[in-house]
């Protein structure tokens, strides 16, 4: 049986040659057209930047992959224009269940409050995540070049940019560009071209990945399954996607052949013996069926000279915590405003490297949750297999242990020892809030429209404030500039940076008064916000100057514009 | 302590376990449940634990890695 979605097939096509090299020297050129490569051109083209994406492939992605993107990176794709195609389509959950045997051991939510736009996480295919970002690039069609069908084989790489090999049904040809970005994925032909490797650890332990069709009523959430009575010895994972399509993932024997492994005579019983223990009475059929091996590794740099990794290509995260996708997305919204700013002689170069820095940090982060739970779900040697069948027989009575079978779900990661959270002197006398580095906390926000004959009141939320510009967040219970910061908003635009002041204040605020508190914020506090939704400073008063010094520390242009550049 | 702080204990004590081998991995445990009876010193606390640890393990297969 098929997925319930057809994908659109597109042709090759050839740009204008001269001499077998594209007429056109390219800014930009993205390498892989997956989640990540659509959210770098979007976010480059959101920040005026227009680029190239070559895809080797002529439709968006088949087969079982991604399914849970996280509320993190539902605020990055709102900020990209993309949110309501993931909201008219995603189912949104926030917890699960774990069972061992028999008995229920565990009960997760994932962190969610009153104060949230967002669910904790949203359920939908990888196909899905394409085809809605896909959208998104023919809306942005005069400033993403999107060519289907080009491989990128060669690459060499230059002082001031790249020349990539690219073969097509058409004919191969040559593309030159100022920068590369390679978001082609696990198998990286930029990362092979270049003679990088990814470095860590590959875990031995199989899944069975098994897409089903079957109309069902149960809720949205993670099921894990601990030596259940259907499959004794094994481990499964159920999850729920839209337009009845069920995920299902379970654990092999170390003495189980992978390839009969994923026969159909082999997979069927078992799916149906867990689907009687659930039980599920409703026809169902396999429509997807592969085998998946859990990896931890990265490269240890993401800049390369002109050649910038993100997502699969510089990083491979294990499944358990969902962390591959919704981290890729986040490698593209920490890059796009950073080469924006480069490439339109904003900030320097080295700007770029604060890239390398804050991703490579995250992803060891996510690595290290990663590996967590990979060694609870898929124990890599007989040690870590006698422990979890402790936690699990003990965590029927004991809930102290409970905590060890949480499956760790991504959550949002904080630059807190970034070069860039350090350009401004902590400002320790915050008691609450995020710090430099952090992601601003959601909280409701009403703005009231008194321009009206009768004031309109509008209800929102705090991260839709954000956009592809700094925003400097100011309290002012008056909903006021003072002076000194007024004219920021004119000067800042004036020197070509994208940029929004929001005062907090009369006219917009949390008519809940939760806001103030969650920041900690008094008359005159300041928070200043990349454009990828992160912390860069606070202060408690905050003059025009120290914002001046923030942003051109940021940028490294320090003492350039005193000294005439 | 936190849940990670009792995750990496958790991860420690599996790694300690696989450096020595499956063999030796018992009495890798031995010793270690003996150094936290010492440290834990509360000899009805102990027994209670020691109970625990035993509960529900008369099932000949409960205690098999699964
Ligand atoms: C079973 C499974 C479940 C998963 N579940 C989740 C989940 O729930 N949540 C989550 O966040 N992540 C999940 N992941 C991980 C997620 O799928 C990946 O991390 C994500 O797809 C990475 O995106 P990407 O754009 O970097 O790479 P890809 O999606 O691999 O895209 C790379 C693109 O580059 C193209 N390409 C490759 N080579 C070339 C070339 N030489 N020239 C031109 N184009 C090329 C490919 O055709 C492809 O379109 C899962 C993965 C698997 C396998």
């Amino acid at each position: 049986m098929p997925y319930p979605f057809v994908p659109e097939r597109f042709p090759a096509v050839l740009p204008p040659l001269g001499d077998g090299v594209d007429r056109v020297r390219h800014r930009v050129a993205i390498v892989g057209a997956g989640p990540v490569g659509y959210c770098v051109a979007i976010g480059l083209a959101v920040q005026g930047i227009s680029s190239v994406l070559i895809e080797a492939d002529d439709s968006v992605c088949a087969g079982s992959r991604a399914i849970c993107i996280s509320r993190r990176s539902l605020e990055i794709l709102d900020r990209l224009g993309a949110l309501p195609g993931f909201l008219s389509i995603g189912l949104p959950w926030t917890g699960g269940r774990s069972f061992y045997r028999d008995r229920e051991v565990l009960r997760f939510t994932m962190p969610n409050d009153a104060n949230q736009r967002l669910p904790p996480m949203l359920n939908l295919a990888q196909y899905h995540i394409e085809q809605i970002l896909l959208e998104r690039v023919r809306e942005l069609a005069d400033r993403i070049d999107l060519r289907w069908r080009t491989r990128l084989t060669a690459l060499e790489s230059q002082a001031d940019g790249v020349r990539a090999r690219l073969t097509t049904p058409l004919g191969d040809y040559t593309l030159e560009a100022d920068w590369l970005v390679a978001a082609d994925g696990g198998r990286s032909a930029v990362r092979e071209s270049l003679g990088l490797a990814l470095a860590g650890t590959s875990y031995e332990g199989r899944y069975v990945i098994v897409d089903i069709a079957m109309p069902s009523d149960r809720p949205t959430e993670r099921l894990a399954f601990f030596d259940p009575p259907c499959n004794p010895g094994s481990t499964v994972l159920v999850h729920k996607q839209p337009q009845d399509v069920w995920r299902i993932d379970y654990q092999l024997r170390p003495d189980e052949d992978a390839e009969a492994a994923v026969q159909p005579a082999n997979v069927l019983p078992r799916v149906e013996s867990l689907l009687a223990m659930l039980g599920e009475t409703a026809d169902w059929a396999p429509i997807w069926i592969s085998l998946y091996r859990a990896n931890a590794l990265t490269l240890d740099r993401y800049r390369h000279g002109r050649v910038l990794f993100a997502g699969d290509a510089a990083h491979l995260v294990p499944i358990f915590g969902v962390r591959g996708a919704n981290s890729g997305i986040d490698d593209a919204d920490n890059l796009a405003w950073k080469l924006a700013a480069v490439l339109q002689g904003l900030a320097s170069e080295r700007l770029l490297d604060t890239y390398s820095e804050e991703r490579v940090a995250a992803a060891r982060e996510n690595l290290s949750y990663g590996t967590k739970s990979t060694e609870f779900m898929a124990p890599p040697s007989f040690a870590f297999e006698w422990m979890r069948t402790a936690v699990l027989g003990l965590a029927v009575r004991h809930e102290a242990v409970r905590s060890l079978i949480n499956p760790r779900q991504t959550s949002p990661i904080a630059y807190a020892d970034s070069s860039l959270s350090r350009v401004v002197a902590s400002a320790p006398d915050f008691r609450a809030g995020p710090a430099p580095g952090h992601v601003l906390a959601e909280a409701p926000l009403q703005s009231i429209d008194a321009s009206a004959r009768a004031p309109v009141r509008h209800d929102g939320y705090l991260t839709q404030r954000l956009g592809s510009h700094f925003t400097l967040l100011h309290f002012a219970p008056d909903g006021t500039l003072p002076a000194d910061l007024g004219g920021l908003d004119a000067e800042m635009r004036g020197l070509g940076i994208r940029w929004r002041t929001v005062v907090i204040g009369a006219g917009m605020d949390d008519a809940t008064g939760r806001l103030w508190a969650l920041y900690d914020a008094a008359r005159g506090a300041s928070y200043l916000v990349r454009p990828d939704g992160h912390v860069l400073a606070r202060w408690r008063q905050c003059h025009a100057n120290d914002v001046r010094l923030a942003v051109a520390r940021v940028l490294d242009r320090v003492g350039e514009r005193k000294g005439g550049a | 302590m936190n849940a990670d702080e009792l995750d990496a204990v958790y991860t420690a004590l599996c790694r300690a376990m696989t450096a020595v081998g499956e063999a030796r991995a018992p009495l890798l445990l031995a010793r270690f449940a003996l150094l936290a009876i010492v440290e834990i010193a509360d000899a009805d606390r102990l027994q209670q634990l020691i109970a625990a640890a035993a509960q529900d393990l008369t099932d000949p297969t409960a205690g098999s890695g699964s």
